[in-house]
């Protein structure tokens, strides 16, 4: 055999160097762009780059705003907030990275499933979807972290249940419209089998879409990680993340509002970076098979 | 009626669409009550002038120079408030697409109504009105339609609906812009005759925007024609039809294969005139051999559809709906032959081509492919035929994967049937493309770049890559301007000589069947209800709905 | 029509009975000892025995499911754990306040209607251009952190308004609406308009709008009834859907701003293992966003006749 590339589209290389460049050329596309690499550089070498130890405690220090040897100041204990934000973003790359991706996973299987089997499972599922959804998801969160205890996997397992529905349903979606394309059609008329058209072209045109909802679920897991850490319910001290930055800077806003803000900026620079990004993505993708 | 000026006058007027002059320098006059044809195919232009008359030109489009006036009065300055004053009252406008025209949310009556914002008269007034236009366009039970939504009617139904509106001020110009190109043409004749009646009652000058030739023949004083934004040609229709002296008119009257009445086997192309080659008799004959059997036989073949029963269905004991799209259907290829399956939509021929791939489940009755029974027959024999066998689709571009080049996508049935590891898929994709004059760099393009001919001959070389014995063309000429359709027939012609193809052409296009099909079947809800040798059906239908078919079609011929 | 109203309840009322299914199984595997709790270390065997005959802690889960469903068609939720207090008297203390701050953001969030609307007819302008960014952004911050936000502007350093708990007479009532409705509510806005403004430029370029303007129907007309008539069911459809993460939201919100509602009341009795309040918080707020949905789906069948074709 040749190497024509069969039916693929021009190196894999390419097109992501193609979708990069169209990505970054507005301004706001490019700062997104930015603003995710960093969130992936400092989330992996945090330990690394951490000025002073994120958990020891000094407690003459405490409550100071920003000093020149704290840029960020320190929160009750002393400890630096800097430090404790940088090392909070490696908490919230893992949370992000797994939960997404597990729920990426479950969602387009049974997606999947849903699409090609018959009525009544596919019913069924639907129902399982629908459930899930209108399960409170506070509820639901509240009782996980009864049961498993507070910890940086429950927040894993509260954000893969309450989102993979919406994975499930697109995927579902987006392969019952293409089952019945002209194209598809073709490809049956010549005979070629059931995985060999899920590989080559249903999966190519139902990831567009995914990566999309992948990157606004991204804010998400950050939010649900926020909030529960508010309730004191997130991540386990001493161990810092954004949301249990947030909890102590309110705690004390009264004498510093300073954590709060410093605390709340990381935080929204990702989630909007990543936001920007979707939107970015699911304009690029449309108009180009359109023409 | 004594007035001075004419209904539309345009003086050298340009139209641009961002960097493309859509429309150059184009003098232009229609009189009141003159019933003007614009033709021209994609691309000419003609739509944009049209759109500029009643003032709906797209955003990208502005005029760049020349006058355009309207029963005297300047266009080019009008305010929102002096247009929305012409349009719905004096000027109004039939749009190409009825299926979209109507707000589905409304029920007819209220658009109806809606469109009579001018008028000062009470509800009940209007709601009369809108009663006598959907009379006067013979809708019937126009009563019961007022309170219907949209999509509740027929395509057909639909049509009339946007007639009625259209003239119920009555207009002093109503514009139709393709107005009956989506239709069927049993259809066609009925709107056209209908346009005809309305246009005599009211008075009202037409703008009629096509590429028909033959509705512009049947329904136009003076036709206006077109080509890449410039005027190529205008006068009174029987003068421009009979003696065109414009080159390009020319061409288009001569390409257009309604307008050949004898048998050829090459048309005319707009690129090359000459081309022209009658059918040789005896070309035809050798090319059929009868000796053996028929490499396709369908015969007593039945598809029927099931609505699956939903939960109240169930429920309620409600039994499914059945829909019989193909009824006890009984056809024969012969090895060589070209065969023509005929119908309008609906008629069940695209469900009868899915049923020989097996696209949709057959319920009984029988499919021979080279003596295989491809209803009955293992995944293995089907493989097997799969690969001496194939269809193209209806829908050019849609018919070839989004994300797949067309390089790849040609080469495709090799990779799936398994090909031989010494296949050079370069090169055969260079191969296949050389067979349908296409040139190599077209190998790297994606569908969605490709023109309407250009994706249907990609879809001939795909359905060529394994050498096939039997090809099922899909609708190979539809939504194609005249002259390509000419490109698509010389293709498909050569092909068969050369390869010695079989084909199965399921069409409604009647020119291309005089032209190609050796024998004809009409189809008619699910049945085949005619069939013979090409010639004689045309010369003698016996069926009523052949006749009826074959005088909707073939206006031209007499 | 009819037809399909009947159908989509009865799934309604399926999915709550799974719903509460679902969370009588997690709650099993629930460390503690809920006769432990209630009665205190000092309880002996006998009488923490009794308690759990009483409330059929040992049965098995659908005894449990079977006997709570007989008692909520009853109108009993059973008795809260520590006060004996019923449930259905708590929650109907608590209700009305979550109730208020949810339908408070549902009203506030209509305003992205407009905005939407706005930024896709006049596509490309300064307007679109800026409420683009802008709601881009209130999407993306978590709610949390738009209150917090909020109370450190406005109630902090500018002291304009209220940040703590319910207030008092009408007035008072709604000037500690305000921060948290709009914690909430913002992203909403930001979230509606994106939607409406996508929406109302694909109908805008529809045949039927272009129809419309042909017979010269004025032009608001046309953006009534021919634009946002045709654009607002998708739009609805989503509100619907998101009721969930709406009430979910104004649960950690209540939290933040210590306003009475089921917030604080289901945050306390999962922590204190207050079985009966869970389950009753649980039901409450499933059921709503179960009416909520069924409501939105019943109302875009109304608005969008053909969608009844396909699906009677």
């Amino acid at each position: 055999m040749t190497d024509i590339p069969a039916t693929n589209p021009p190196s894999r290389k390419k097109r992501i160097s193609r979708l990069f460049r169209d990505l970054c050329s507005s301004p706001l596309g490019a700062f997104s762009c930015f603003i995710v690499l960093s969130f992936f550089v400092v989330g992996i070498f945090a330990d690394f780059i951490t000025p002073y130890d994120p958990i020891k405690i000094d407690i003459r220090n405490k409550l100071t705003g920003p000093t020149r040897d704290h840029w960020l100041g320190t929160d009750q204990l002393g400890r630096d907030v800097l430090s404790r934000l940088i090392v909070g973003t490696k908490v919230a790359l893992y949370l992000a990275v797994t939960s997404v991706s597990i729920a990426l996973v479950i969602g387009t299987v049974l997606g999947m499933l849903a699409a090609f089997t018959n009525r009544w499972v596919d019913w069924a599922l639907l129902l399982v979807f629908d459930t899930v959804r209108s399960f409170p998801g506070i509820m639901f969160a509240l009782t996980v972290v009864a049961l498993f205890g507070p910890s940086v996997n429950s927040i894993v397992a509260i954000v893969v249940v309450s989102t993979f529905p919406s994975y499930a349903r697109l995927v579902r979606t987006q392969v019952m419209s293409l089952r019945n394309a002209e194209f598809i059609e073709a490809q049956r008329a010549m005979g070629a089998s059931l995985p060999r058209i899920l590989r080559l072209h249903i999966l190519p045109n139902v990831i567009g879409p995914v990566l999309i909802v992948a990157s606004m679920d991204v804010p998400l897991v950050i939010g649900v990680e926020a909030g529960l850490s508010f309730l004191g319910l997130g991540v386990r001290p001493p161990t810092p993340s954004w949301g249990a930055i947030l909890n102590d800077g309110f705690t004390f806003i009264r004498n510093t509002s300073w954590i709060v803000f410093a605390g709340g900026l990381p935080l929204i620079l990702t989630t909007v970076a990543f936001t920007s990004l979707g939107e970015r993505l699911r304009d690029i993708l449309d108009p180009k098979l359109r023409k | 009626m004594q007035t001075s000026y004419p209904v539309v006058q345009t003086q050298d007027l340009s139209i641009d669409f961002g960097a493309v002059r859509a429309v150059k320098n184009a003098n232009m006059v229609i009189n009141h009550g003159q019933i003007m044809g614009l033709v021209g195919e994609s691309g000419s232009g003609k739509s944009t002038l049209a759109n500029a008359i009643i003032g709906l030109l797209p955003h990208a489009a502005s005029i760049a120079g020349g006058t355009l006036s309207f029963d005297g009065r300047d266009l080019r300055g009008f305010s929102p408030e002096q247009w929305q004053a012409l349009r719905g009252r004096e000027v109004s406008y039939v749009s190409q697409d009825p299926m979209s025209a109507l707000n589905p949310s409304l029920r007819i009556g209220e658009q109806m109504v809606d469109i009579q914002h001018w008028s000062k008269g009470s509800l009940d007034a209007k709601l009369k009105r809108a009663l006598y236009a959907l009379e006067q366009v013979r809708m019937p039970n126009p009563d019961g339609r007022l309170n219907m939504y949209p999509h509740e009617l027929s395509g057909g139904q639909k049509q009339r609906v946007c007639i009625a509106m259209a003239i119920m001020a009555r207009p002093k110009l109503l514009i139709a812009d393709e107005a009956t190109t989506a239709l069927d043409a049993t259809l066609e004749v009925q709107i056209v005759k209908l346009l005809k009646e309305l246009q005599a009652d009211i008075g009202c000058a037409m703008l009629f925007v096509t590429h028909h030739l033959t509705v512009v023949e049947a329904l136009c004083d003076e036709v206006t024609v077109m080509y890449h934004g410039d005027i190529r040609e205008k006068g009174p229709v029987s003068d421009v039809f009979s003696n065109p002296t414009d080159d390009y008119t020319r061409s288009l009257l001569n390409c257009d294969p309604a307008r050949i009445p004898e048998k050829c086997r090459r048309l005319p192309v707009m690129s090359d005139p000459t081309l022209k080659r009658l059918a040789d008799p005896v070309l035809d004959k050798t090319r059929i051999d009868k000796t053996q059997d028929p490499i396709l036989s369908i015969n007593n073949l039945d598809v029927t559809f099931t609505k699956p029963r939903g939960m109240m269905d169930l429920l309620t004991g409600r039994a499914a709906r059945r829909v019989e799209a193909v009824k006890d259907a009984t056809l024969d290829v012969a090895t060589g032959e070209t065969v023509a399956l005929v119908g309008e939509s609906g008629s069940g021929k695209s469900t009868l081509a899915r049923a020989v791939f097996r696209l949709v489940a057959a319920q009984s009755g029988e499919i021979r492919f080279e003596n295989t029974d491809l209803l009955k027959a293992t995944p293995e024999a089907m493989r097997k035929a799969r690969n001496r066998m194939s269809m193209m689709m209806q829908d050019p571009i849609g018919s070839l994967s989004p994300r797949t080049t067309v390089g790849a996508a040609i080469v495709e049935p090799h990779l799936i049937s398994g090909a031989s590891p010494g296949l050079d898929l370069q090169q055969e994709a260079k191969r296949l493309l050389a067979l349908v004059g296409l040139t190599e760099d077209f190998a790297k393009r994606y569908p969605h770049e490709l023109s309407g001919g250009q994706a249907r001959r990609v879809g001939v070389a795909r359905a060529l890559a394994l050498n096939p014995r039997l090809v099922i063309a899909d609708e190979p000429t539809a939504g194609l301007d005249v002259s390509i359709q000419g490109e698509v027939f010389n293709l498909l012609a050569s092909l068969r000589e050369t390869m010695q193809l079989s084909i199965l052409i399921i069409t409604h296009n009647l020119h291309v069947v005089r032209h190609l099909a050796d024998r004809t079947a009409i189809m008619y809800q699910g049945q085949i209800v005619e069939s013979g040798n090409t010639e004689e059906i045309i010369r003698a239908p016996q069926h009523a709905y052949t006749k009826l078919l074959l005088a909707a079609n073939l206006q031209a011929q007499h | 029509m009819i037809g399909y109203a009947i159908q989509r309840i009865g799934v309604a009322i399926l999915i709550v009975l799974l719903a509460i299914t679902a969370l009588f199984i997690m709650i099993q595997f629930v460390p503690g000892d809920p006769a432990n709790v209630m009665l205190g270390p000092r309880a002996t065997p006998e009488l923490k025995e009794a308690l759990r005959e009483r409330l059929h802690l040992n049965d098995n889960v659908f005894v449990q499911i079977y006997y709570f469903f007989i008692g909520v068609l009853q109108g009993d939720l059973g008795a809260d754990l520590t006060s004996n207090r019923p449930v259905v008297e708590i929650l109907a203390e608590q209700v009305p306040y979550t109730a208020m701050l949810v339908l408070s953001i549902l009203l506030v969030t209509l305003l992205g209607i407009p905005i939407g609307t706005y930024a896709a007819v006049h596509r490309g302008g300064a307007f679109d251009q800026i409420s683009g960014v802008v709601s881009v952004s209130l999407i993306a911050v978590p709610p949390i952190v738009i209150g917090l936000y909020l109370i450190l502007f406005f109630s902090v350093q500018l002291k304009w308004l209220p940040a703590i708990g319910a207030g008092e007479g009408s007035f008072g009532v709604i000037k500690h609406l305000i921060l948290p409705t709009f914690a909430i509510g913002l992203t909403w806005i930001g979230y509606v308009s994106r939607l409406v403004r996508a929406s109302v430029i694909d109908v805008l370029m529809q045949n039927h709008v272009k129809t419309a303007r042909a017979f010269g129907i004025p032009e608001n007309r046309v953006l009534r009834r021919y634009v946002l008539r045709v654009a607002l069911p998708a739009t609805v459809t989503v509100l619907g859907v998101s009721i969930g993460f709406i009430l979910s939201s104004a649960v950690i919100v209540e939290i933040l701003f210590a306003r009475p509602g089921i917030g604080k009341l289901a945050y306390d009795a999962v922590i204190s293992r207050n079985y009966p309040v869970v389950m009753g918080t649980v039901l409450a707020s499933t059921v709503f966003i179960v009416i909520a949905t069924t409501l939105s789906d019943l109302l875009n069948v109304m608005l969008d006749p053909r969608s009844r074709e396909q699906n009677t």
